[in-house]
């Protein structure tokens, strides 16, 4: 199985006031393609830092990502954009939607970004949002649906654009345990009937019981690598 | 992203914050009335001070007259030679030499009026010179003219306005003259051929007050040729700088001055125009403050949505997309503001000169000349302010928008989905 994302030695050290807080201090891994991770740690163990340097939006200190082998090291902002847009899909444990937008228009964003016609955007989000089981939400906006709910769209919008690899940063954080349970049951049956690639932050040990593969991480490094028991 | 969704979108976070986006817009709007309206209501002014002083002077005829105002008079009269070659000057079509005789009172029997100019003129050169202004209220030009032909103006004929006329065509009348500048006494008998239209407007040559006799006549009495100023016409107001340049060529230094109005009314012309300019420019500074009002606004919406730009960010917008997404809605308050700005600045003039033309006097009661409307100031339209005024309000919009829409763009997007 060749690898669809490359982590190597990845460093990065933030500066708060006059403290040098060091979030990553050289993580090395491999994401195969198809394969449902989990990063497990308490908080302060770099998980988000890690994720937003998977995910190009933030760059380390030392070491190089790679994704579907585009390496980030050579792209300019610009260019990490499109690789944001076109291979990579995030999942935050507080939704991010835009307030203002309808569901559907929430997740046909990164299609109108990609230059889609409104019309084909508008009919792929509602295909999308039919998938995640919102097809009668569509036209909702975010304040009148309920957390699982607006999960549900992030996902969609995560996975609008076809992405090689979704990231996820607390999916269920927000979430009580049911509906956190709903929305694993939903990516896990994304995984196995597409193929989609999860990298999923968390410190919910439910999430972690569930998947191909758990990462744990403490003070910016893999203490150790398990295989998950991998059940729906 | 494709420009029309950003300005849909753009569009949309407008509507959401109607307010907001009416007050912003607001600020537009009156800077643009302020210009549109000053600057319609200026031109209007210029128009019709240039359009009364054009009534009042023919552009295209110069006077000459004799001696200097600064070099001090000294009197010396012009010959034949002198307007032969005035005549022979490129572009001049008519040259008339007049001689004047000042006042002189007529008798028509027991009737006797009072004529504060008399000129002794050629008939036929003077009228290609005046033309429209040397047209009969009655009678005619009597051809061929007599040497005792004797032409009326409005207000020697009827000196108070009262419908019986001092003398009517045909009937003859005897001239004495007033002030003696060629002391001779005439009891000289002419017959009068007509009166002239009445002329009303201010200027350097109202013949209300004149009486014109033939120069031949006038030549034969006085026994001289020589004459007291020239009338020259030229081909059009353009020439009248230059042919003005070369009669004075023709003179030594200071012995005469030509009188080219064209050179009043361009400076006149000029300094309103200065005038308008200025007052636009003052206009312009209510348009800077609404540029500012939107650089305040946007940048309070920038913070407000650091988190939504984080979140486009992360999804994949590029910082040129954020910032065009920005930069359309300032776009959009200079579109709006100054489409409604134009309209409503005309309508500002409009009102203004109503109110100007109702209750407005621009004259003391003194020096109010009761034979002339009164004044009225018409806006003038024009679609080049039109565009200059939306360009104008577009580009502040952009220009001060753009601070917060490059704030928007540069936002780093970990720290910007952080913002709470």
């Amino acid at each position: 199985m060749t690898a669809l994302l490359e982590a190597k030695g990845l460093k990065k050290t933030y500066r708060m006031g006059k403290v040098l807080v060091p979030a990553l201090q050289g993580i090395t891994f491999d994401v195969a393609e198809g394969e449902f991770v989990a990063v497990f740690g308490p908080s302060g163990s770099g998980k988000s830092t890690l994720l937003h340097v998977l995910g190009g939006l933030d760059k380390p200190d030392e070491g190089e990502v790679s994704v579907d082998g585009i390496s980030f090291s050579t792209l300019n902002d610009n260019a990490l954009a499109e690789v944001r847009l076109r291979k990579i899909g995030f999942v935050f444990q507080f939704f991010n939607l835009l307030p203002r937008l309808t569901a559907v228009r929430n997740v046909e964003l990164p299609l109108t970004l990609a230059d889609l016609s409104e019309k084909e955007s508008i009919k792929k989000a509602e295909d999308m949002l039919k998938l995640v089981g919102l097809e009668d939400r569509m036209n909702h906006r975010p304040s009148e649906m309920s957390g699982g709910e607006q999960q549900r769209i992030a996902i969609a919008r995560a996975l609008i654009n076809d992405p090689k690899i979704v990231l996820a940063d607390e999916p269920t954080g927000n979430l009580d345990t049911t509906t956190g349970g709903e929305i694993i049951q939903l990516m896990k049956r994304l995984n196995k009937e597409q193929g989609q690639t999860f990298v999923v932050v968390t410190h919910d040990p439910a999430i972690a019981e569930t998947v191909d593969r758990i990462l744990y991480l403490k003070d910016g490094t893999i203490q150790k690598v398990e295989k998950g028991r991998r059940r729906l | 992203m494709r420009l029309k969704r950003i300005f849909s979108i753009a569009w949309e976070s407008m509507r959401q914050r109607k307010l907001r986006a009416f007050l912003t817009t607001l600020g537009v709007v009156i800077g643009i009335t302020a210009i549109i309206g000053l600057a319609s209501l200026g031109e209007g002014f210029r128009v019709s001070i240039t359009e009364r002083m054009e009534q009042g002077f023919e552009l295209d005829v110069l006077t000459v007259i004799p001696g200097s105002l600064f070099a001090g008079y000294r009197y010396e009269r012009f010959n034949d030679t002198h307007v032969e070659n005035i005549s022979r000057i490129a572009n001049v079509s008519v040259v008339t030499p007049v001689m004047q005789i000042g006042s002189v009172t007529l008798y028509n029997g027991e009737k006797k009026v009072t004529a504060f100019v008399a000129a002794a003129v050629n008939f036929t050169e003077f009228q290609q010179v005046f033309s429209d202004r040397f047209e009969f209220k009655d009678g005619a030009m009597p051809d061929p003219v007599e040497n005792d032909t004797l032409i009326i103006g409005y207000k020697v004929n009827y000196p108070n306005e009262t419908e019986t006329a001092f003398a009517l065509p045909g009937e003859k009348v005897n001239m004495t003259v007033n002030l003696l500048k060629y002391p001779f006494n005439v009891n000289y008998s002419f017959t009068v051929a007509g009166t002239l239209q009445k002329g009303g407007t201010a200027g350097l040559t109202n013949f209300d007050y004149w009486v014109f006799m033939p120069l031949y006549t006038a030549r034969e009495i006085y026994e001289t040729n020589l004459v007291d100023l020239i009338f020259v016409k030229v081909r059009d107001p353009e020439f009248s700088e230059t042919v003005a340049d070369e009669i004075e060529a023709l003179f030594p230094p200071y012995q005469i001055t030509v009188l080219a109005p064209i050179t009043f009314i361009q400076q006149v012309d000029l300094i309103l125009g200065m005038v308008q300019i200025f007052l636009t420019a003052i206009a312009s500074i209510s348009l800077l403050v609404a540029g500012i009002g939107i650089m305040n606004i946007m940048t309070v919406s920038v913070m407000e949505r650091t988190r939504e730009i984080g979140i486009l960010k992360a999804i994949g917008a590029k910082s040129r997309t954020v910032l065009t997404m920005f930069l359309a809605e300032s776009l959009l308050i200079g579109l709006v503001g100054s489409l409604v700005g134009v309209p409503t600045g005309y309508g500002l003039a409009h009102v203004l000169s109503y109110i100007i033309a109702r209750f407005g006097t621009f004259q003391p009661d003194w020096l109010r000349n009761p034979e002339l409307e009164s004044a009225t100031i018409t806006p003038v339209f024009s679609w080049l302010w039109v565009i200059v005024a939306v360009i104008f309000g577009i580009s502040i919009c952009i220009l001060f928008g753009l601070y917060p829409a490059r704030k928007a763009a540069k936002l780093d997007p970990v720290e910007a989905l952080r913002y709470e």
